[in-house]
């Protein structure tokens, strides 16, 4: 294979960027296509460029490295270079070519490189399915939700959404101006949206607690909620006792 | 408790010179009451008195040394009346013994001696009694003492080692991604990188020596911010815009050490660190006699959800501000649309 490994930055530091190019800059193998100062950028360029490899900064403004990864349909090689060593594992669980630790030697650069080389010429496809593998890694309560439509990219603070609704493979989160569709579990939100805040009251729903203004029955042992804007989601009778034991009545 | 008591000398001169006190009195009575010599008088006075004296030393002793304080308060007081009995007992019978058989020829006197026998014994049981208050109250007092002692320095223990907790810490991403941009800049302009790991250095140094130190100029401390937003500045380039109004005349008020570090470490955080575009962060002083006061306010996105620990600087602030100047209320924090301002007091000594 004597094409060149096509790569990107995404790194919010400008000396960050600067570093890795130079460090690179007698290494023929490889080939800096563009240099992103955010995760925005990044998508953008990735969609573009389609390139093989990513250094990837994980601390970045408004969109951190690895919600920037749960956006993309397609996930290239990913080297991580971060001063943070608390996300070593969540990477690895994401499959990355290596976690470099900021500052580093060229040397480790170059090993890390050397390793994405190697699993690119070796056709090893990458995990396609980095969004499921991302909604088991996260151990953490999250605080925003990143969705995608069509080429614009929302970041959603999980206090404004209303309630989650689920659609097959998705997830429809609702808010107060919006609804959004998200390549997500309803499991994955229950284990990591704020049990203080949200409540699976159904299958197919989980709702914002302050949201709820009343419950009607429903069938048997059934309800129906009825929410702030109006809306009205299924409450079975497993849901009722969550809320139950949540608003103590 | 005992051995400290009488090896105090003190301590054992106060308890003689009463007994001193005691036997004058009791010579001064027997002169007006009775037709004795003073010759007799002085013998009676001073066998009786420091005889008891004596046996009441040993009754301490024997209190001290017995298991007696440990018995519960029944058996502990009939134990203490037994052993008050039992140098009572001794005391009537020697002191009779030897005051007898000394003026035995005084008929009037040993008629006297054996008269007054009741009397004796309520008088020094009545003296047995007070020793043994007079030792407990002592006791009481001196563990009392300590206590309050101890307690005094425990507080200043929790003070101190509240104080050293809730300064600020050394951010050590900000160190590593220092060093990373130095790594950098030691390939494209070795000048810059010079420059930046003398800030590092000085920034650092000032913040581990005035780990120690409580009270700090405006000066020092501003050098130090400046030394900070210098650092960030090399790493966010203009991302990072700073806009400062010091009051020039203010630069020699007296505050914490260290205590806007984290206030501007917070503004750089939720400012720029968050940002995409430029964010601005200001700083703004302005001095009376009384008081200093400064404002740190930056913009902010609101929608950015409040993260997990934030806060808690903050809280800290105002917890080391409580404990220095004993005020809770110096510290006000104002949210508005895309700004987020704190502006702390800090009152001045005249």
């Amino acid at each position: 294979m004597d094409r060149k490994i096509k790569a990107i930055i995404v790194e919010d530091e400008e000396l960050s960027r600067t570093l890795i190019i130079n460090y690179l800059k007698d290494f023929s193998e490889i080939e800096i296509l563009r240099e992103c100062a955010n995760g925005f950028e990044g998508i953008k360029a990735i969609s573009e460029l389609k390139p093989n490899l990513v250094f990837l900064d994980i601390q970045m403004p408004k969109l951190n490295g690895f919600e920037m990864l749960e956006l993309l349909d397609s996930i290239p090689e990913i080297i991580f270079i971060t001063a943070h060593n608390e996300f070593a594992i969540k990477a690895f669980e994401l499959n990355a070519v290596d976690y470099l630790l900021k500052p580093y030697s060229r040397e480790r650069l170059v090993e890390a490189v050397k390793k994405a080389i190697d699993r690119i010429k070796s056709h090893r496809p990458a995990d396609k399915n980095i969004g499921k593998l991302i909604n088991q890694s996260f151990g953490d309560i999250i605080e925003r939700v990143v969705v995608k439509t069509g080429s614009k990219i929302k970041v959603i603070p999980v206090q404004k959404i209303q309630y989650l609704e689920a659609q097959d493979d998705y997830v429809m989160i609702y808010t107060e101006d919006s609804k959004h569709l998200k390549q997500a579990t309803m499991n994955f939100f229950e284990a990591h949206l704020d049990p203080k805040q949200f409540i699976r009251v159904h299958r197919s729903y989980i709702v914002k607690i302050d949201q709820v203004v009343q419950l009607e029955p429903y069938e048997k042992d059934n309800y129906i909620a009825i929410l702030k804007s109006g809306a009205k989601i299924k409450v079975s009778k497993s849901g009722m006792k969550n809320l139950k034991a949540m608003l103590n009545f | 408790m005992l051995n400290n008591l009488l090896s105090n000398r003190r301590y054992l001169l106060v308890y003689f010179l009463i007994w001193i006190f005691i036997s004058g009195i009791h010579i001064i009575l027997l002169l007006y009451t009775q037709k004795f010599t003073f010759e007799l008088v002085l013998a009676e006075s001073l066998v009786s008195n420091f005889l008891l004296a004596f046996l009441g030393l040993g009754l301490l002793v024997s209190i001290f040394y017995s298991n007696i304080k440990h018995q519960a308060l029944f058996t502990k007081i009939i134990n203490h009346i037994i052993l008050i009995i039992i140098f009572l007992g001794l005391w009537v019978i020697i002191d009779y013994l030897i005051l007898s058989s000394s003026f035995k020829d005084n008929s009037g006197y040993v008629e006297y001696l054996k008269t007054t026998l009741s009397w004796r014994i309520g008088n020094g049981f009545l003296f047995c009694g007070m020793i043994i208050i007079a030792y407990y109250l002592l006791v009481f007092y001196q563990n009392f003492r300590e206590k309050v002692v101890k307690e005094a320095e425990l507080k200043t223990l929790v003070k101190e080692s509240e104080l050293s907790s809730l300064k600020s810490q050394i951010n050590p991403h900000f160190i590593f991604n220092s060093l990373n941009s130095i790594s950098s800049l030691t390939i494209i302009s070795p000048e810059k990188a010079r420059n930046m790991i003398i800030k590092l250095s000085d920034f650092l140094r000032y913040s581990i020596s005035h780990r120690d130190e409580q009270m700090t100029s405006l000066k020092d401390e501003m050098q130090n911010i400046n030394r900070y937003l210098d650092i960030e500045k090399v790493r966010f380039g203009d991302r990072l815009n700073v806009v400062e109004n010091i009051d020039e005349g203010c630069l020699d008020k007296i505050l914490p050490g260290l205590i806007l570090q984290p206030l501007v470490e917070n503004a750089v955080k939720y400012g720029v660190y968050e940002s995409v575009d430029q964010a601005k962060i200001e700083i703004s002083t302005s001095c009376s006699e009384k008081a200093l006061k400064i404002k740190i306010r930056n913009d902010y996105d609101p929608d950015l959800v409040v993260k997990k620990g934030e806060g808690i600087g903050l809280k800290n602030i105002g917890s080391r501000l409580g404990i220095i100047y004993k005020n809770e209320n110096l510290m006000v924090i104002n949210k508005s649309n895309n700004t987020f301002e704190v502006a702390i007091i800090f009152p001045q000594e005249e």
